[in-house]
């Protein structure tokens, strides 16, 4: 980032909005991220339902307290009619007068918010909040939207003015946006491991004559903020800490819900083991066999939707709970592409064949791009040595040019 | 004398005059890289995630 505006004297940062987290257990980590982007100097955030899940007395303190930019134009108060947050912001960057609104979805469950706060059909509020910032001389107009794909392409398609678009809610990563109509288009992918560059070229009166958008994953290769990295190190080593002591009680409060009426459950690979010692000795080579110590390096052994793909059926009967009171069931092991073992007898009636699919429940594309199942496959397949080519270390290295 | 004030002024006036062209010619700090472009960069839907689960 830091690179990117040594380039370019006219940078705009912003935060599309769906930052909170997807669980109750990980409030802390809305607060923590809001404190982290106004260290960052984001200059908008836009927002989403998911804001809005725990309270919007929660999000209104929160944003009081944190003073974070955050935009939504359709957003109101049902009882008072006032907007919840500021529709837009106008942003003086360079030479450049830079308006910024966002839109969320109409058609989302508010949670605990859907009788205090309603949502404006999005393409009335655009139209409105166009108007206005190119009155008040705003050059370059960017939504921050939060509708989708499908909605965000028909709104900009539908309403003129909008120069730049972001798209977030569920959107398929695409490395290279687009032009919609005259929008340029940034699929920018997420949780926090991609970020999306839009290149705006201007002519003489700061209007945008072209644009180009192109979205990078965060790997190694880019080094991170100094102040940044330890800001999250000094979050991450407390949290984690109560994050596990939580996992631990929410697994023990499951563990007596799983266990009454499940006859089929997980054994573990020591009991495969015992038939097939040749298959263990060689799942003992491969990177699944430390999969569970990649997670605490990370410091990521108390996040639930990192476990589940770094352990033997988490939170299933038999399975995984924390490492602990289930220290057999934790990296990937047979169970994981095999199946439970209590159905062994009928494996060879139907044999579970492990297929590209059977990967791609952990391997997608978001959480692991690298993946290519035709490369990865022999280092698991168990049929000996001599065919494996080495896997890729880095993600899409090299993606952003030097020095940008 | 006369001949020596006039000497001064006109070297002041030279240097001044260089001074100017000097300014002229270097970019100011103020001045702004690449002025027709402008970068936007973007995160979206980041779902709680302070970093990659590793």
């Amino acid at each position: 980032m830091d690179s990117i505006k040594a380039s370019y004297g006219q940078v705009v940062l912003v935060d599309n909005g769906g930052f909170f987290p997807m669980d109750d257990m990980h409030q802390d980590a809305s607060w923590f991220l809001m404190d982290a982007m106004r260290v960052l100097n984001v200059d908008a955030v836009g927002m989403s339902e998911r804001e809005l899940r725990f309270s919007a007395t929660y999000l209104r303190a929160q944003l009081k307290r944190s003073q974070l930019p955050m935009v939504c134009a359709n957003l109101y108060d049902a009882k008072t009619k006032k907007l919840f947050v500021q529709p837009y912001l106008l942003k003086q960057v360079g030479g450049v007068k830079v308006g910024i609104f966002g839109l969320m979805s109409a058609n989302v469950d508010l949670g605990p918010s859907k009788d205090s706060l309603r949502v404006e059909d999005p393409a009335v509020a655009a139209k409105r909040a166009v108007a206005e910032l190119r009155k008040k001389g705003a050059t370059v107009v960017v939504l921050l939207s939060q509708l989708g794909k499908v909605e965000s392409e028909d709104l900009v398609t539908a309403v003129d003015g909008i120069d730049a678009a972001m798209i977030g809610h569920n959107v398929p990563l695409l490395q290279k946006g687009r032009m919609v109509k005259n929008t340029v288009v940034c699929y920018g992918g997420e949780q926090g491991q991609y970020i999306g560059r839009t290149l705006i070229t201007l002519d003489d009166k700061k209007r945008m004559k072209t644009g180009d958008n192109e979205t990078f994953i965060l790997g190694p290769d880019i080094p991170d903020k100094k102040e940044i990295t330890s800001l999250v190190k000094g979050f991450e080593d407390s949290f984690n800490e109560k994050l596990r002591r939580l996992e631990k009680e929410r697994a023990a409060e499951d563990a007596k819900k799983v266990s009454q009426g499940a006859p089929d459950h997980y054994l573990g690979g020591e009991v495969c083991a015992r038939c097939h010692p040749a298959e263990a000795a060689q799942w003992k080579t491969t990177k699944h066999a430390q999969a569970w110590q990649t997670l605490v390096d990370a410091k990521k052994d108390a996040t639930p939707e990192c476990i589940s793909c770094h352990v033997v059926g988490y939170n299933q009967a038999g399975g995984f709970r924390d490492a602990n009171t289930t220290p057999t069931m934790v990296n990937v092991q047979c169970e994981n592409c095999h199946g439970m073992g209590t159905q062994h007898d009928a494996f060879r009636t139907t044999p579970r064949r492990v297929t590209e699919q059977t990967c791609r429940s952990c391997h997608t594309q978001q959480a692991s791009p690298e993946f290519d199942f035709a490369l990865f496959e022999p280092h698991i397949n168990h049929k000996g040595v001599g065919t494996k080519q080495p896997l890729p270390v880095s993600p899409m290295k090299g993606q952003i040019p030097a020095g940008r | 004398m006369k001949t020596l004030v006039s000497r001064i002024l006109a070297t002041a006036m030279l240097a001044a005059i260089a001074m100017l062209l000097l300014v002229a010619a270097t970019p100011s700090k103020g001045a702004i890289a690449e002025p027709d472009k402008l970068v936007i960069l973007s995160t979206t839907d980041v779902k709680g995630m302070t970093s990659a689960c590793g």
